[in-house]
């Protein structure tokens, strides 16, 4: 198993390095990080655009620019990825890159997790209600929330679910939900019951909109694979022994069925810190995905390039996790 | 099983229209009061009303502020000049009509007077009132700072100053007398000023005057030039604690808001009296309603014009919405490195051919009627100084016959429905502009009128005008300028044939003698008249179209008085946000 892992490991470099060429290659073809500074009014002077330029390495080439961003050689020493460096950002000498990114991943991950762990467990539950209930009414009210759930592009039903929040505030008089930010604009004062409600408060609606587009595909993944698995050979002379049905169902049958999920899961979460950039637009919390928005905005491609090979290695990892847990959980795979 | 899925059918149905109803039913009651009524006929004096004591107002702006001071490129916007103003003390500001300049008298004891022509010099004289939040009295070395702070490391004052404009570098000295009390500015020898009232206004790079005193604090020696460049760099990373206006900042930070409370040393006639102002930074148009719905928010001037917001806000009885003309105005360039578009006549023909009324019609009249093409290219319609420029040349009548005589009458034939030279087609052209509904409309439109007199159009959107403009990577080009009642430069950067903003490489020496006259004059009458007479030029050459003004709005919660827009500021509504209050009851 460990030779695996470092085996995986180490194949990752090199793809992590095609990556960053291409993605590289690709912000750079996007566009002019000074574009806005050229058509700006009254017109920037001239030299104020050159030491931007210089600033920002753009007065040398794509290659040796890359080279520069990966290895810092030739630098001033705030560029190089291997250094630890992400390189200069269009919002001035003073914008850590990096900094930036550690403390905005923050802010994701307290969106994103809560939000995860509540579609986990409702995924799997009504995934084996729906398996156990297949064809019956349950089944197809949990159907049907998960397809609208499924179908529903996020901003919509972020937007949706923001008007239902307010209706309940206007009709209640109280403010218990709120729309946008991680918390209110002055939290001044506030005693710390006052401080946790006014989290929750902003945590309750994006949480809710996340939970439900991770809920709605796992729950399908959870129903196809319970199902599968109770018409399975081994269930069936579990039950011809004599077993229990709830022995039956949490010691063979929900184990097995786990296996698929876990591995789609650890995928979904890697690409939840990508799919968060809509919820997070929609309810403006400044986490990833809104520096994803915003690099763009500003055609900052250093940014850009840290968000993405950030991204990029969260994938890689949570893919080398999902075979390391198939691994773990089903006993017939043996890593060599 | 068939039977089985009718409940849930119904059930989609069903829940699918209460979202739908959420979503899109207009809110109880009708329309909105409308304490805008009388803004287009009172703009600097509409929604004027008793405030009551206490409260506090979050309004919302559209973009992140890049720093904490508005000085640099990266802090240069009008996010930050809003997020700030309050903060600093300023020479004065343009009121909403445009043409009105109102000193502020709260910071100056006097108007400013124009001393001497040559060199130019004038001269501010300061209230002895006037003082920092920590007592210090504000003195010329404040106006000294921000001068030096606002020029180039060219000009010697600052190494490492890298403002967004050139225009402080014409200042040769700042100086103080009678205690600091009166500040003596003295431009270099042959250059004059025309809007040297304009210079330390709310509207200036700076936004308004910075402290001497605390760069001193700070350890920061403003006698060398590199004091000076690190105060410069101390003051775009550090938020202002210091105020020498109305408010000052308690707290903040660049990514969601920035909380504004009353300066107690605040010396003005006119007293704030809300509690907190919070500047929210709501980047996406679409949360805006249902945080105003939710009380997060209560207005806001953005400045982009959303179809979608103005809507659904009218639908609000408690908001009150105001669209007027903004400083954006559109206009269509023709890139005359193309060899077709060298020749003037082709280019009069194209200009002819553009309906502009029809496309202000079928765009932005659609939510703001009083819309209607600009004649200047310099000044809006409603500019005193504005003169038609265009009417006269008949470009943007849509006079498709017309046109075909030009093209006629310059040697061009038709094969069939093809415009020919020499037997060669002319065009086709790449038409391009960034992507929104009121461009996507105008450049289908303007094809569709270039097909009329056999010229083949292609529309390629682009996302990235800076870009695109900079390469030249067009033919024709839609884009927006922003004028500013401060005009006496722009001809200049639209059409000196050394400016790198004049994209489509137009080249006459006589507008490059008028725009260096414009720049150069003394008066804003003697700006105004060699500003015009430019655009006139620019016009017989058919090189920019200007279409029309492309319209702004404000909206805000009927809890407040005094809150009105101002196109003429890049503050817009926060102007004069230490006026705002709550309605007295």
């Amino acid at each position: 198993m460990l030779a695996y892992t470092v085996r995986r490991l180490l194949g990752t470099i090199p793809l992590l390095l095609a990556a960053s060429i291409l993605t590289f290659l690709l912000i750079d073809l996007s566009g002019d990080p000074l574009a806005d500074l050229r058509v700006q009014q009254p017109p920037v002077p001239e030299e104020v655009i050159k030491a931007e330029e210089a600033r920002l390495y753009l007065d040398r080439s794509l290659p040796e620019r890359y080279v520069l961003w990966l290895t810092g050689i030739g630098g001033n020493g705030d560029i190089g990825l291997l250094r630890g460096k992400f390189g200069p950002s269009v919002q001035g000498a003073d914008y850590d890159i990096g900094h930036a990114l550690a403390e905005r991943l923050g802010t994701t991950l307290r969106l994103v997790s809560a939000a995860l762990l509540l579609a986990l467990g409702l995924a799997i539950l009504s995934g084996v209600i729906s398996a156990l209930r297949q064809y019956s009414m349950v089944d197809y009210t949990l159907t049907l929330i998960g397809f609208l759930a499924l179908a529903m592009p996020t901003f919509w039903l972020g937007a949706l679910i923001k008007e239902a929040g307010v209706w309940v505030n206007q009709q209640t008089g109280y403010t218990i939900f709120y729309t946008v930010g991680a918390t209110s604009a002055d939290t001044r004062g506030f005693t710390t019951a006052q401080l946790l409600a006014d989290h929750l408060g902003h945590l309750v609606l994006p949480t809710l909109t996340l939970m439900l587009t991770g809920y709605a595909a796992w729950s399908r993944y959870q129903r196809t694979s319970m199902l599968e698995v109770l018409n399975s050979d081994y269930v069936r002379l579990a039950r011809a022994k004599g077993l229990p049905n709830r022995v039956v169902l949490r010691r063979h049958a929900l184990r097995t069925a786990l296996i698929p999920l876990t591995t789609v899961v650890a995928v979904t979460v890697a690409g939840t810190v990508d799919g968060v950039i809509l919820i997070e637009t929609v309810f403006q919390w400044r986490g990833l995905g809104d520096f994803f928005v915003e690099a763009i905005k500003r055609n900052d491609s250093y940014a850009l390039m840290g968000w993405l090979m950030l991204s990029g290695t969260a994938v890689i990892i949570a893919n080398l996790i999902a075979d390391l847990l198939y691994g773990v959980l089903d006993p017939r795979i043996r890593y060599e | 099983m068939r039977e089985k899925s009718r409940p849930t059918v119904g059930a989609a149905l069903l829940i699918a229209a209460l979202f739908a109803f959420t979503a899109c039913a207009p809110h109880e009651g009708s329309e909105n009061t409308d304490a805008f009524a009388d803004c287009a006929d009172n703009p600097n004096t509409c929604n004027s009303g008793e405030r009551a004591e206490g409260g506090s107002i979050t309004w919302i702006v559209d973009s992140l502020p890049g720093a904490w001071a508005s000085l640099s490129p990266k802090g240069g916007s009008v996010y930050t000049l809003q997020m700030l103003h309050g903060i600093l003390p300023n020479t004065g500001y343009w009121e909403p009509d445009g043409a009105t300049f109102t000193t502020n008298l709260d910071l100056l004891a006097e108007e400013p007077q124009l001393i001497d022509e040559d060199p130019f010099t004038y001269q501010f004289k300061i209230r002895p009132e006037a003082v920092w939040d920590d007592g210090t009295p504000i003195t010329a070395a404040d106006f000294e700072i921000t001068w030096k702070l606002s020029t180039t490391e060219e000009a010697g004052h600052c190494k490492g100053c890298q403002p967004r404009s050139d225009t402080y570098n014409q200042i040769a000295s700042v100086e103080g007398s009678d205690g600091g009390s009166t500040v003596t500015v003295t431009l270099v020898d042959g250059v004059a000023d025309p809007e040297w009232r304009d210079r330390f206004s709310a509207d200036n790079i700076a936004g308004g005057i910075y402290p001497a005193h605390i760069a001193e604090e700070q350890g920061f020696d403003i006698t060398t030039p590199e004091g000076v460049g690190e105060y410069f760099q101390w003051l775009h990373t550090t938020m202002p604690t210091f105020s020498g206006g109305p408010y000052r900042l308690v707290e903040g930070d660049l990514k969601t808001q920035v909380i504004k409370e009353p300066n107690p040393q605040w010396y003005g006639e006119v007293q704030p009296t809300l509690d907190t102002v919070v500047i929210r930074f709501l980047t996406d148009e679409g949360t805006w309603i249902s945080a105003l719905d939710n009380g997060e928010a209560h207005g806001t001037s953005p400045v982009a014009f959303g179809q979608d917001t103005v809507e659904q806000a009218r639908q609000r009885p408690n908001l009150n919405v105001s669209i007027t003309e903004g400083p954006s105005w559109e206009h269509i360039d023709f890139n005359l490195d193309n060899e077709w578009l060298k020749d003037v006549e082709l280019r009069r023909a194209i200009f002819t051919a553009i309906d502009v009324e029809d496309i202000t019609q079928r765009t932005i009249a659609q939510l703001y009627p009083e819309a209607e093409p600009r004649t200047n290219h310099v000044f809006s319609n409603d500019s005193p100084y504005h003169t038609d420029v265009i009417t006269e040349t008949g470009q943007g009548s849509g006079d498709i016959d017309a046109a075909r005589q030009i093209l006629l009458d310059a040697g061009y034939t038709y094969e069939g429905d093809t415009l020919t030279r020499d037997g060669e087609k002319v065009g086709p052209f790449r038409l391009r502009s960034t992507s929104n509904t009121v461009r996507d409309t105008s450049t289908e439109l303007i094809q569709s009128y270039l097909a009329e007199i056999g010229i083949e159009v292609t529309i390629e959107p682009t996302d990235d005008l800076g870009g695109t403009l900079a390469a030249q990577d067009y033919d024709i080009m839609q884009y927006g300028w922003s004028s500013t009642p401060s005009f006496a430069t722009a001809p200049s950067q639209y059409w000196s044939s050394t400016s790198d903003s004049n994209f489509g490489r137009y080249h006459n020496e006589e507008v490059d003698e008028l725009v260096e006259r414009a720049r150069n004059a003394s008066s804003l009458d003697e700006a105004a008249e060699y500003a015009n007479e430019a655009a006139r030029i620019v016009a017989q050459d058919a090189y920019v179209l200007p279409l029309f003004n492309m319209p702004v709005y404000i909206l805000v919660t009927d809890d407040y008085v005094n809150v009105r827009d101002n196109p003429s500021s890049s503050l817009r509504a926060l102007y004069q946000h230490h006026e705002w209050g709550l309605v007295a009851q």
